[in-house]
């Protein structure tokens, strides 16, 4: 029991986080990290005390009874958000968790958890919340790719069909034959396009035979053909070094940005620039909509992880990705990838 | 191009003219294949904001005036500006001329019952179309 006493005593040296114990107002114990703190940041321990029992009375307060606090107030722990040694070059900043251990007593113990690792778990779950948005984005995709095939393609053979079936099996006039077959071939026709566009969206095979910037004219093309918005490409690059996931990266990313400007920006021009240099290569594609607030969208919120996502495809290949914006000037987005020397 | 397709040319674009003179539309536009090709885009235009208009190439089944194309159906609808990009109904001459409703209705250019063509009409303003604005735009066709 003795030597399990000792161990416990040990472990509360050891711990990564400093821990003060309290009764009332005087510090009965606290481990080694707290008193090595205590002592690099000539540190009172009343004033941890002070500064959790003034949150903790602002937390229980009565007055206080929105829905959330009433949540609030039901957690057994406290945290606050504190900065320690503010006036040194290094500010550290800790969570201070209140934690009542006995209430007649009135012992409670203070904890100073380091935001770092806090910060660190956040990010965690940051990319959890991201790979389940990729998952969902996948899973929308073959939706769209199922229903485009139901809808436009298999409606479009099945008109066809029944016309060559009339063709075949109703006596028809030379003149009605000749509307009949017209009218087929244009149901064929139409179907063909739809075929020719969806291969397109789901893969270029112009970007493996011809290269990122013929791919890149396609695709304006075809979005300028859709929406009615000049689509400019302006390039000069040789893309023959570049792997084949940095131009299906960056062409994807030309893809989502040329969406993203038709969608919400309701741009009138839009221009691709893709230039190489010597040692990298760079694409921006530049429009002239209304432009968002870029840190305002750069929290986690559910419009801005489409950019996210860009974001971490080109960090995965070593590459930087920047947005710039601002309400009423339009957005730049820019892909930049190092190129190794030929 | 020959003689007799200049003049056709000339009245439909009389055509266009007639009606946005005539009507209190905002934007009066209309888009045929051009001959010996099956892409169908805006060529007669009237009250246009732009010149964007020329790059829109029509879809079968897209938007309005995709969708007149295909079921060779008139067809109307309010309340444009909230359609989005992905959707079936966005209808680009639409997006282009900022108009918030259009209605719509086929052509024929050749003896076949086939639409190739397609005559659009529409508000920048909150002015609603309905059956009533087909069957005006539909009296320009038949008086023809």
């Amino acid at each position: 029991m003795l030597e399990t006493l000792n161990w416990i005593e040990r472990y509360f040296d050891e711990v990564t986080d400093a821990v003060f114990i309290f009764q009332e107002d005087h510090l009965l114990v606290s481990n080694q990290l707290a008193k090595n703190l205590q002592q690099e940041l000539d540190l009172d321990p009343n004033y941890l005390a002070q500064v959790a029992d003034a949150s903790v009375k602002q937390k229980l307060a009565p007055t206080d009874d929105c829905f959330k606090c009433e949540i609030r107030s039901l957690m057994k722990d406290i945290s606050i958000p504190i900065t320690l040694a503010e006036d040194q070059p290094h500010p550290l900043s800790y969570f201070l968790i209140y934690h009542v251990i006995d209430t007649d007593n009135h012992v409670f113990s203070l904890t100073l958890k380091s935001r770092d690792i806090i910060e660190r778990m956040d990010q965690l779950a940051q990319q959890r919340q991201l790979n389940q948005y990729v998952n969902r984005a996948h899973e929308e995709e073959r939706k769209k790719i199922s229903s485009d095939l139901h809808d436009s393609i298999a409606q479009g053979v099945y008109s066809a069909i029944m016309g060559v079936r009339r063709l075949r099996e109703e006596s028809l006039s030379a003149d009605e034959i000749d509307e009949l077959s017209q009218i087929i071939e244009r149901e064929l026709n139409d179907t063909l396009t739809e075929v020719k566009g969806m291969a397109l969206d789901i893969r270029p095979s112009v970007l493996d035979n011809f290269g990122l910037l013929s791919a890149l004219k396609v695709l304006a093309q075809r979005s300028q053909e859709n929406s009615g918005v000049t689509v400019t490409v302006i390039g000069k690059a040789d893309t023959d070094r570049l792997s084949s996931n940095v131009q299906s990266v960056l062409y994807r990313i030309a893809q989502e940005s040329i969406h993203n400007a038709l969608k919400h920006a309701e741009a009138n021009e839009i221009t691709i620039l893709l230039v190489s240099h010597d040692h990298f290569i760079n694409l921006e594609i530049i429009d002239d909509g209304v432009g968002f607030d870029v840190p305002a969208h750069r929290k986690f919120n559910g419009r801005s992880l489409g950019l996210m996502n860009m974001n971490e495809r080109v960090k995965s290949l070593n590459g930087s990705f920047g947005i710039k914006s601002s309400p009423g000037n339009g957005t730049t987005v820019t892909a930049k990838f190092p190129v190794v020397g030929a | 191009m020959s003689l007799e397709e200049l003049d056709s040319q000339h009245d439909y674009q009389r055509l266009v003219n007639r009606i946005y003179h005539a009507e209190d539309f905002d934007f009066v536009g209309l888009a045929l294949p051009a001959s010996g090709q099956s892409t169908i885009k805006w060529y007669f235009v009237a009250g246009n904001q732009n010149e964007q208009f020329r790059k829109i190439v029509l879809r079968s089944g897209i938007g309005i005036a995709g969708l007149v194309v295909k079921t060779g159906k008139p067809f109307w609808k309010n309340g444009l500006h909230d359609v989005m990009y992905e959707s079936k109904m966005y209808t680009p001459i639409a997006k282009t001329e900022s108009l918030q409703s259009a209605a719509a209705i086929p052509i024929y250019t050749s003896k076949v019952k086939l639409a190739d063509g397609v005559l659009l009409a529409g508000y920048r303003s909150d002015q609603q179309v309905s059956a009533e604005t087909i069957s005006r735009l539909s009296r320009y066709l038949t008086t023809d």
